[in-house]
């Protein structure tokens, strides 16, 4: 990070490159269209250059870049320039089980069971494991405390969403939707 | 499972759930692959006070002209203290014509940035400039302030990457 403030373009274009697939999701969840995010994207890391003085670790960093990132898809959202897709849109996009091998077979039904335990969770929840999941894990305390939760005293701690999921995925396929 | 409580650490089972999350999300919902590519294009400038010019509005318009269907892209981007407004229109020779205008109008001059270089003209008093011809694919727009001011107003006004 000193690196990328001195002026190091490849120190900052690695950090472009580490960091954008978790932003993408940040402006992807917040309900952009794929061209909106892009924008999004662009605009929000040519606003660090102004920034990279104030900002003193990765961790705050990464936060900072989530935060700036929502604020500019509400901004987009705001302008009206597109419509919120209706709640669990991205449910539909899940891939097909590839034929193939017995594990696969059953690493793809895992892969439904936790598919179908998000979209039983509220948008909210939806949308903050949806970031946290792409969140370094060294990161995930100072993001987590900007984006609502809770940070223990100890550490990280699981938080009401990842506590609901455990529950959801805990009861089994009984209970999900048709 | 063990009933988890919201309270309670991060155990192995909820990164190994936060790791499957990852996982789906990133194969139902991709970044483009060649978006970084574009994001450092865009860093590039090694310019640390600038105004960033965020995209307002993007209209593809067919133009009907006489050799046949032509396609012109007008773009309006907004910034703190300018609006620039760009016509983007194909040259028979696969090049981009860029017409455009400041607003307020600001006598600047006006840089393009593409992976093959910069070119640069400058904006008369009305505020209009134009790049006549301009290779195609990604490329940058920069207004320079007018003088370097002392007090810091005078900073440069970036776009985001475009492609042409």
């Amino acid at each position: 990070m000193n690196a990328a403030r001195d002026g190091s373009e490849d120190a900052l274009g690695q950090i472009v490159n580490e960091l954008s697939p978790l932003l993408w999701q940040v402006a992807r969840a917040a309900g952009l269209s794929s061209g909106d995010a892009e924008d999004v994207l662009q605009t929000v890391w040519l606003r660090l250059l102004s920034h990279l003085d104030s900002i003193r670790s990765p961790a705050a960093l990464t936060a900072w870049l989530v935060v700036t990132t929502k604020r500019e898809a509400w901004r987009v959202r705001a302008a009206g320039r597109r419509q919120l897709p209706t709640d669990l849109d991205w449910l539909a996009a899940l891939p097909d089980p590839a034929p193939g091998s017995e594990d696969r077979v059953v690493i793809d039904d895992q892969r439904r069971a936790l598919w179908t335990a998000i979209g039983r969770l509220d948008r909210r929840c939806q949308e903050l494991l949806r970031i946290i999941a792409f969140v370094p894990r060294p990161d995930y305390a100072a993001v987590a405390a900007r984006l609502g939760m809770r940070p223990g005293s100890v550490g990280p701690t699981r938080g009401r969403c990842l506590a609901k999921l455990r529950a959801v995925l805990a009861s089994g396929p009984e209970g999900s939707p048709a | 499972m063990k009933p988890s409580d919201a309270g309670g650490p991060l155990d192995e089972t909820d990164l190994q759930i936060l790791a499957d999350i990852h996982d789906l999300f990133d194969a139902a919902d991709p970044m483009p692959p060649d978006l970084p590519d574009r994001i450092r294009f865009s860093l590039a400038l090694r310019d640390l006070e600038i105004e960033v010019a965020r995209l307002a509005a993007e209209e593809d318009q067919q133009v009907l002209a006489v050799r046949g269907a032509e396609q012109s892209r007008t773009i309006t981007f907004d910034s703190d203290s300018l609006t620039i407004m760009i016509r983007i229109d194909l040259n028979p020779d696969g090049t981009a014509r860029v017409d455009g205008w400041l607003a307020p109008p600001h006598s600047r001059r006006v840089e393009m940035k593409t992976t093959a270089g910069t070119l640069t003209v400058a904006a008369d008093e009305q505020g209009r400039f134009a790049f006549a011809s301009v290779p195609r694919g990604t490329a940058q727009l920069v207004v320079r302030p007018a003088d370097q001011v002392p007090d810091g107003s005078g900073r440069s006004v970036v776009t985001p990457a475009l492609i042409l």
